[in-house]
C-alpha cells in the first residue's frame, strides 16, 4: 500500500501534472494529424525525457500515447484517414456513418470506448505484471535469450509486408547493436578508428533518424491535402453512450481482453489489435452486413481494443524489458538511458516508478473523456494546420532532438544516416519498426548468449533443456515457421487468382 | 518495384560479405572459442540468406511481364519534391550550425524547406523566425542544451 501511495505522490507532483497535461495535447494533437503517427510523437518526445526523472518521463510516455491512439480516430470519422495506423480497421465504418450525419456518436463513442479499453487493459497491467515479475525472477541468461529472440521473431512476423524484408530491417537493427565495445573480450567492433562509435550507435538519434525524419519525407513526397472537414455539434457528443455501454458490454469485455492480450504478446501492437478485434467482432456479430458500410458496433470493438493494447505492451517491456510493440521498444531504451534494468529486478526495488505507471495509465484513460471532448471540439482547427508548416518544424525538432543528448553533431549524422536508410527502405516496402527493436534488443540477444555459453562451457543443449528455456526456445522456432506458412499461402492465393487486398 | 529488390536485396547481401571478412580479424575466446565475431558473423550470415532471397524474388519478377504502373498511382496531387533535398538540409545544418550559430542557421533551414513546400515567402519568414524562437525556448530555456553560438555569438 505504501508504495501505491508513493507512486501516487509521485504522480501528484505539480511538474508531474503539468507535463501529464502537455502530454495529452501533444498526443492528440500528433494522434489527430494525418500522416503522423504514435511512434514518430513517441521518438520525438525522447529527448526531452532524457531531461526528465524517471516518473514523469514514463508518464509522459504513457499518457502521449494513450492519447495519441485515440485521436487516431478523430480524423478516421470526419475526413476517412486514419490519424494513426491504429484506428485503419474502423475508418471506413467511421466515415461512412459520418456521412450519414452521425459523427457526434461516432466521436462520442471513440472517446468513451477508447478509455473504458484503456482503462480494462491498466486493470490487466496492474493484475498481470507482479505475478509475470514472481515468474521472471526464475529466469536466468537463457530464458532471456529467449525471450529476445522470442520478442524479434514475433516482431518479425507481424511486420507489415514481406516478412523477409522485416527479417531484413531486424538483422539491420541487430548488426547496428554489435558496432562499439563488445561485451566479452572489449574488442571495438565496426568502428573503423572512429571514437564516436566506440559506445556504439546511440538508440535515441537512431530512432528519431528511422521514425521521424522518413515520416517528414513521407509527408512532403505526398503533397498538401485538402479535404472537407464535417463539422462537429459538441453538444450531441455524449448522447446515447450510456445505452451504447449496456447494449455492447459483452463486445467491449471481449475486445478489451483481446487487445491487451494482443499488447502483451512481444511484437504485436495496437494496430494489430484493432485489426483482429474488427475481424473477431464481424464474425461474431448479429448483421455482419454492416462491416464496412457504417457498423458502430465494430467501431467499439476495435476502438477498445487498440486502446486496451496499449497498457497490455508495457507488460512484457517491465516485466521482462522485451517489447510489446515501437512505443515500448522507445520504453526501454528509456528506462535504460535513466540506469534502470527494466526486469522482475525493478518490481522489487524501485515498486514505486511501476505503480506510477499503473496509476498514469489510470490516470491518462479518465483525462482522456475530458481532453477527448475538447480536441473533438478543436479537431476543425487541427485539421486545418498546414502541413507545408508543420513538416519544416518536425524536421528542426528531429535535429535538435538529436543533438540534445550528448550535445554532438555526430548524433545528427547519426539520425540522418538512419532517416536516409529508414525512407529508402519503407520506400521499398520494408518494414522499419523492427530496425529500432533490433537496435534495443541487440546487446540483450548477445549478452544472454555469451553469458550462458561462457557458464556452460558452451554446451548448447543447455537451451533446450531448462524446461522454461525450452518451452520458450519451442515457441520461436514455432514462429519462424510462420513465414513459410504465410509465402505458400500467398502462392496458393495466387494460383487461385483471389484478388488479395 | 523488383528493380529496388534487386538493389536492395544486393546491399544487404553485400553488406552481409563485408561484415563476414571483418569478423575474421576479431579476436577468439580463450579455448579457441568464438567471442565478438560470433554473433556478427551470424548476422553476416542471415544477411547473405536474406537479401539472397529479396535478389532471387527481384529476378523472378523481372522474368514476367513488366509491372503495371497504374498501381503506384495516388489520387492526392503531388508535389515535386526531392527527398535528397531534406538529406541536404540536415547535412548543412551540422556544417553550418557552428559557423552561423544556431538561430541564423534554424531560420535557414526552415525557410528553405517552406519555399519549397511552397508556402509564400514573407510567411515563410516569419513563421522560420517563430518556429525558431520556440525550438531556442524549449531547448535553451527549458532544457538548458547548449546550442551552438558560432561566430557573431548567437
Amino acid at each position: 500500500m505504501d508504495f501505491v501511495l508513493h507512486g501516487l505522490a509521485l504522480l501528484m507532483a505539480p511538474k508531474v501534472l503539468l507535463i501529464i497535461c502537455i502530454s495529452s495535447i501533444y498526443g492528440l494533437f500528433v494522434g489527430a494529424m494525418p500522416g503522423l503517427t504514435a511512434t514518430m510523437a513517441a521518438a520525438l518526445l525522447i529527448p526531452f525525457t532524457f531531461f526528465m526523472d524517471p516518473v514523469p518521463a514514463l508518464v509522459s510516455i504513457v499518457t502521449m500515447s494513450a492519447m495519441a491512439i485515440f485521436a487516431g480516430d478523430i480524423p478516421a470519422a470526419l475526413v476517412r484517414i486514419p490519424g494513426t495506423p491504429s484506428s485503419a480497421a474502423y475508418t471506413q465504418d467511421s466515415f461512412e456513418l459520418t456521412k450519414q450525419g452521425k459523427a457526434e456518436l461516432v466521436l462520442g463513442a471513440d472517446v468513451i470506448f477508447s478509455a473504458i479499453g484503456g482503462l480494462m487493459g491498466a486493470v490487466v497491467l496492474m493484475s498481470s505484471a507482479p505475478l509475470l515479475a514472481e515468474v521472471a525472477m526464475k529466469f536466468s541468461s537463457f530464458e532471456y535469450f529467449w525471450l529476445a529472440a522470442l520478442g524479434l521473431s514475433a516482431t518479425v512476423m507481424v511486420s507489415r509486408g514481406s516478412q523477409v524484408k522485416g527479417a531484413l530491417a531486424m538483422v539491420l537493427g541487430l548488426f547496428l547493436s554489435t558496432i562499439g565495445v563488445d561485451i566479452t573480450l572489449g574488442y571495438p567492433r565496426f568502428t573503423f578508428g572512429s571514437v564516436e562509435l566506440l559506445n556504439g550507435v546511440d538508440f535515441i538519434p537512431a530512432m528519431i533518424g528511422v521514425f521521424g525524419v522518413s515520416e517528414v519525407l513521407r509527408n512532403v513526397l505526398e503533397g498538401e491535402m485538402s479535404y472537407p472537414i464535417t463539422r462537429v455539434r459538441a453538444g450531441k457528443i455524449f448522447a446515447g453512450i450510456g445505452g451504447l455501454i449496456k447494449r455492447y458490454k459483452i463486445n467491449v469485455l471481449r475486445s478489451g481482453l483481446l487487445g491487451t492480450f494482443i499488447g502483451i504478446l512481444p511484437g504485436a501492437g495496437a494496430d494489430i489489435a484493432a485489426w483482429l478485434a474488427y475481424a473477431v467482432s464481424k464474425r461474431s456479430s448479429k448483421e455482419p452486413e454492416k462491416y464496412g458500410a457504417g457498423s458502430l458496433e465494430a467501431i467499439i470493438d476495435a476502438g477498445t481494443a487498440n486502446n486496451s493494447c496499449l497498457a497490455g505492451d508495457w507488460v512484457p517491456a517491465l516485466v521482462f524489458g522485451i517489447p510489446g510493440d515501437s512505443i515500448t521498444a522507445i520504453v526501454i531504451g528509456v528506462l535504460f538511458m535513466k540506469g534502470l534494468r527494466p526486469g522482475p529486478m525493478i518490481f522489487e526495488r524501485q515498486p514505486e516508478i511501476i505503480y506510477a505507471v499503473y496509476l498514469a495509465f489510470i490516470l491518462a484513460n479518465l483525462l482522456m473523456i475530458p481532453f477527448g471532448y475538447l480536441a473533438i471540439r478543436a479537431s476543425a482547427q487541427m485539421l486545418r494546420v498546414p502541413k507545408n508548416i508543420l513538416m519544416p518544424a518536425i524536421l528542426m525538432f528531429c535535429i535538435i532532438g538529436s543533438f540534445a543528448i550528448n550535445n554532438s553533431v555526430f548524433d545528427i549524422g547519426t539520425m540522418l544516416l538512419m532517416g536516409v536508410v529508414g525512407y529508402f527502405m519503407e520506400a521499398n516496402g520494408y518494414a522499419v519498426a523492427p530496425i529500432v527493436l533490433g537496435l534495443v534488443l541487440g546487446p540483450i540477444l548477445e549478452q544472454n548468449f555469451m553469458i550462458s555459453m561462457i557458464k556452460s562451457e558452451w554446451d548448447l543443449t543447455l537451451f533446450f533443456i531448462r524446461p522454461i528455456s525450452a518451452i520458450l526456445g519451442g515457441l520461436t522456432i514455432i514462429v519462424w515457421f510462420f513465414p513459410v506458412l504465410a509465402t505458400f499461402l500467398e502462392k496458393a492465393k495466387k494460383n487461385n487468382s483471389v484478388p488479395v487486398q | 518495384m523488383k528493380r529496388g529488390d534487386l538493389i536492395g536485396g544486393g546491399i544487404f547481401t553485400a553488406l552481409g560479405i563485408f561484415i563476414f571478412i571483418l569478423t575474421f580479424q576479431f579476436p577468439s575466446l580463450e579455448g579457441g572459442h568464438p567471442g565478438p565475431s560470433l554473433f556478427p558473423r551470424i548476422l553476416a550470415i542471415l544477411f547473405i540468406f536474406f537479401g539472397g532471397i529479396i535478389v532471387l524474388r527481384g529476378l523472378r519478377a523481372g522474368k514476367k511481364e513488366p509491372e503495371s504502373a497504374p498501381a503506384e498511382e495516388i489520387p492526392v496531387p503531388r508535389n515535386y519534391f526531392d527527398p535528397i533535398f531534406v538529406f541536404i538540409l540536415i547535412g548543412a545544418y551540422m556544417i553550418l550550425s557552428n559557423w552561423l550559430g544556431f538561430f541564423i542557421t534554424s531560420t535557414l533551414i526552415l525557410f528553405l524547406m517552406m519555399i519549397k513546400l511552397r508556402v509564400p515567402y514573407l510567411r515563410s519568414l516569419v513563421i522560420s523566425i517563430l518556429l525558431t524562437l520556440f525550438v531556442n525556448f524549449m531547448f535553451y530555456k527549458i532544457l538548458r542544451v547548449p546550442l551552438p553560438t558560432g561566430f557573431f555569438g548567437w
